[in-house]
């Protein structure tokens, strides 16, 4: 394992109380794989990420829970060490991450001299390499950001964050902002140089297609609790938390497109107030009294989930194919 | 469809127009800042309403001392709080009875500031095309003219009298408000139930001035709480200079009265540190509410 | 470069719109500009040379063409009082406002800028809190009375500067410039500048405080700290050089803004500037020297608004590197 997760606690406060924006999740990362961090906004993926990186908003703390990077727990001191060098970041969104007044090639040859041990030189080299690595032209390192197309600065975020050779890569929503042709193009980008570069990376997204397009294993959130884990392939085709099941129609399968979307009624819960017990319960078709207490991560192997009714598994995937579940589920939960 | 949005659009409007004014009255009750300008606002309020009973004597009178002899520079004492000046005024009297004249010149500017900078910028961002460029390129014209030199120019020809101080006031500082209210128009004209006033065959004026304007309303008196502060200080600026009007008893005469007199050099503090005091707090008020207001309504504006 | 023209064009047009208000203002008037001059001494024949003379029997559209021709050859006509030429007049001055305005803004904007990113940075501690306030009351305050309370305390009372005017009586010098870098000229300078510093700090403080406030809340700040950058480098390198790019551009309109301003503080330290001029000229109703000491304070500021426009091009690369794609 490169990276452990293990009950990671994050704790926002605000003006009308604690928001506990992660709320003791846990996943792992195996070396060279690259793993979706996945669920709706505002699941606690981005603040997870954030945290790892030791870059939380000034309201945000780290409340339990720890970090360990290839062996190693993480604290303030190590996470200043390791940031960029070991592991780096590949934003959303490239046009605010990149700073406006530096041309692009400045930036990169900014984090070579300045984090690693390149000299100005052997930085600009490294830049023509790195601009190559990921599609640009060496030409438009003299350029600034805003000359950029979406794609392109994402390309140019990417070689940013491979400047210093990390082995583990934190990407957030990468391709969100861009149309769907460059989406893919992205992506491709992504995993030809996880497979040549051996690296290990988390993918955080939304979108279930793009886990299933680039993904080998996937770790579904929300509400800040991890719901479901396991390799790509077993838990996109035999799903077995209903939150999982509701994503699944919500997104156009890549495989077939056959199947009606269907959005999961409702929003993700207000992390201010204290929950108990499964935090789904009020947008689930299959909530019962028993969900009200905490269920533990359990399964065979791999593939793991956190339902009451997991030894249901199967019953309700074939229940929650059909769309008018999920709309009972939402009068339900109004009423 | 008509009959269908009738009501939504009515609904709305009568909705937007009552959680603006609550939060407009609201509003200082929540941010200090804003909170204690509208205190200082209602003191010097107060002052100026009372100005007879707070100070009996009159401000302009010449006073002489039980023995007969010029109460000429009287150091502050319990008979003059803070003195008199150098021809037996008595300065604490001239203090209170400026307050008058102070906020006459404040309120008169921001009231046709305010007026005309939103209606400028109402029909401009509304109508856009023609009228907009013309409006704005005046706006432009008024901008580019020095402020002071301007207000100098205009009352040194026109004559020293406190209304036209006002006038070149309100022609310089009408455009800022115009202009922000204008891009603020041009957000609010795209929204739906604005839209939808517009499909029930609403006139253009109806939609400004009962679906757009109230929404408006905050921004305008940020302007005017800005025009308040700005016109005191220029009216006090053009006194200084020796174009005010010597009729009057204002805080920039009386300035002007003790920098020619030689105050300082006598170290008169009494006499010239007071009035700028007055100015200070009036100004800053103004600087205080716009400030509350502008972080509640308008929160993208900072920094402008 | 069309960018450039378009904003040059932009502002030599509000120029033009100024000189023709000016001239229209000066001459709709109430009285003829000469009434000050005219008196019963004057028979018919000497009153028609002397308007002749300054061309005041023309109709009013030839006299509007003729003053911007004489204009654009930077020729004002002469003074009613001093009967010198009005440009001769203007360019005397000229130089003791430049470097009044010039000297004070430099101090201000430096102070303003450090402070209001220190400021940014010390956000939420009481320094901070008690900091706003207090910048905001020396922004409220009229520019003359912060120079009268400083001229009574450390000219009058404390004596060490010198309580007005350029240069002490009886000090002679070989030519301007040499006046203007004696030692006696920057100690007559030292109190209106720190008058005029003291008001005009303000603006850059509170500029670079809330623009550094915003800049520190942008995503490629928080990348520069995902990067392990060094604090400084972040703060100083990314925060600052972009929290700058307003306030150096105020800086310019400030040049412009502040020579208008500097009216007060000229006659507060009887400062032998423009802006007294203009005073002392209104005040006599010397039409053409203080129709010359307004349009120069005009053309100052048009040219300093250009320049504004000019910097903020040149400083900002989104304006200045147009896109590609």
């Amino acid at each position: 394992m490169i990276l452990e997760v293990d009950k990671l606690r994050i704790h926002y406060s605000t003006r009308d109380g604690v928001a506990r924006a992660v709320d003791g999740a846990s996943f792992t990362v195996p070396e060279g794989r690259i793993v979706g961090l996945v669920g709706e906004s505002g699941c606690g993926k981005t603040t997870a990420v954030r945290a790892i990186m030791g870059v939380l908003a000034e309201n945000g703390r780290q409340a339990g829970g720890r970090v360990v990077f290839k062996g190693q727990a993480m604290d303030e001191a190590t996470t200043r060490k390791l940031r960029w060098r070991d592991i780096a970041y590949v934003p959303q969104s490239a046009m605010s991450s990149l700073d406006p007044v530096y041309t692009v090639g400045a930036q990169l040859v900014e984090v070579m001299t300045k984090r690693g041990n390149h000299s100005r030189a052997s930085a600009r080299a490294r830049s023509v390499e790195l601009f190559d690595l990921v599609g640009l032209n060496e030409r438009r390192l003299a350029d600034y950001p805003h000359q950029f197309s979406g794609g392109m600065r994402q390309r140019a975020a990417i070689a940013m964050a491979l400047a210093l050779e990390p082995s583990l890569l934190l990407a957030d929503e990468p391709v969100t902002a861009l149309d769907v042709i460059v989406q893919r193009q992205i992506l491709d980008v992504l995993r030809s140089l996880q497979q040549r570069l051996h690296l290990s990376m988390v993918l955080v997204t939304h979108d279930i297609s793009v886990v299933a397009y680039l993904c080998d294993e996937v770790v579904v959130m929300y509400a800040g609790q991890v719901v479901e884990s396991g390799p790509v392939r077993d838990v996109l085709a035999r799903p077995r938390h209903p939150y999982t099941m509701g994503l699944r129609n919500a997104f156009p399968d890549l495989l077939s497109d056959a199947l009606e979307l269907v959005p999961i009624a409702g929003s993700p819960p207000d992390l201010r107030e204290p929950l108990s017990g499964c935090r789904f319960v009020p947008r689930c078709p299959f909530a019962q009294p028993a969900c009200g207490i905490d269920a533990a991560m359990s399964g065979n192997g791999d593939h793991r989930s956190a339902c009451r009714r997991d030894s249901e598994a199967d019953t309700l995937r074939t229940a929650a194919l059909d769309p008018r579940t999920w709309q009972r589920s939402s009068s339900f939960a109004m009423s | 469809m008509a009959e269908r949005a009738e009501p939504v659009a009515s609904t709305r409007s009568s909705w937007s127009l009552s959680p603006v004014l609550r939060r407009m009255v609201a509003m200082p009750l929540k941010d200090p800042f804003a909170f204690t300008g509208i205190l200082i606002y209602v003191l010097f309020a107060l002052v100026a309403l009372f100005a007879d009973q707070l100070a009996p004597i009159d401000p302009m009178e010449i006073l002489f001392t039980k023995a007969g002899k010029l109460a000429a520079n009287v150091p502050p004492g319990a008979e003059f709080p803070l003195g008199t000046t150098n021809l037996g005024r008595d300065i604490y009297a001239q203090l209170v009875y400026g307050t008058r004249s102070a906020l006459a010149v404040g309120l008169s500017a921001a009231i046709i500031v305010s007026t005309v900078g939103t209606i400028v910028g109402l029909v401009a961002g509304y109508f856009g095309g023609a009228t907009d460029a013309v409006l704005m390129r005046i706006a432009d014209m008024a901008l580019s003219l020095p402020f002071l030199p301007f207000v100098i120019v205009l009352t040194g020809f026109l004559g020293a009298s406190t209304s036209n101080i006002v006038l070149a006031v309100a022609l310089l500082l009408w455009p800022n408000s115009a202009r922000v209210i204008r891009s603020q128009v041009l957000t609010l004209r795209e929204r739906a139930y604005v839209e939808a006033a517009r499909v029930t065959g609403a006139s253009a004026w109806r939609i400004l001035f009962v679906h757009i304007a109230p929404n408006i309303l905050p921004l305008s008196f940020v302007y005017a709480a800005i025009a308040i502060g700005w016109a005191i200080i220029t009216e006090a600026s053009v006194s200084f200079l020796g174009f005010g009007d010597s009729g009057s008893v204002s805080w920039g005469m009386m300035l002007q009265d003790a920098f020619a007199s030689q105050a300082l050099s006598r170290g008169q503090y009494a006499w010239f540190v007071p009035p700028g005091i007055c100015i200070v707090l009036i100004v800053v008020a103004g600087f205080f509410i716009s400030r509350g207001y502008e972080e509640v309504f308008m929160p993208r504006l900072r920094g402008r | 470069m069309r960018l450039v023209l378009g904003r040059f064009t932009h502002n030599a047009l509000a120029l033009l719109a100024v000189t023709t208000i000016l001239f229209f203002m000066f001459r709709l008037m109430p009285g003829t500009p000469l009434a000050a001059f005219i008196n019963e001494n004057l028979n018919a024949d000497q009153q028609q040379a002397m308007l002749e003379q300054f061309g005041l029997d023309k109709p009013m559209w030839q006299q509007y063409f003729i003053y911007l021709a004489n204009l654009l050859q930077g020729e004002m006509g002469l003074s009613f009082f001093q009967r010198r030429p009005v440009m001769t007049i203007l360019l005397e001055v000229l130089p003791n406002s430049v470097i009044l305005t010039l000297t004070s803004l430099i101090i201000a904007y430096i102070f303003g800028v450090v402070a209001g990113a220190w400021l940014a940075w010390k956000r939420g501690t009481w320094i901070e809190r008690a900091a706003v306030p207090a910048v905001l009351a020396t922004r409220a305050a009229p520019e003359f009375w912060i120079g009268m309370v400083l001229l009574a305390v450390l000219s009058f009372n404390a004596g060490w500067f010198p309580s007005g005017g350029a240069s002490s009586p009886g000090m002679a010098y070989s030519s301007n410039w040499d006046r203007i870098f004696s030692l006696d000229y920057v100690h007559h300078l030292a109190l209106p500048v720190l008058t005029l510093a003291l008001y005009l700090q303000g603006l850059p403080l509170l500029l670079m405080r809330s623009n550094m406030l915003e800049v520190m809340h942008e995503e490629f700040v928080t990348m520069a700290r995902m990067k392990g950058l060094s604090e400084w480098r972040i703060v100083i390198g990314h925060a600052a050089r972009n929290a700058l790019l307003p306030v150096v551009t105020a800086f310019a309109l400030g040049v412009g803004l502040s020579m208008g301003g500097n009216v007060v503080i000229e006659t507060v330290f009887s400062w032998p500037g423009i802006g007294r001029l203009l005073v002392q000229a209104v005040s006599v109703h010397d039409y053409p020297l203080a129709q010359g000491a307004f349009l120069m304070i005009a053309l100052v500021l048009a040219l300093m608004n250009f320049v504004a426009d000019l910097l903020y091009m040149v400083l900002d690369p989104r304006v200045s590197h147009g896109r590609k794609g």
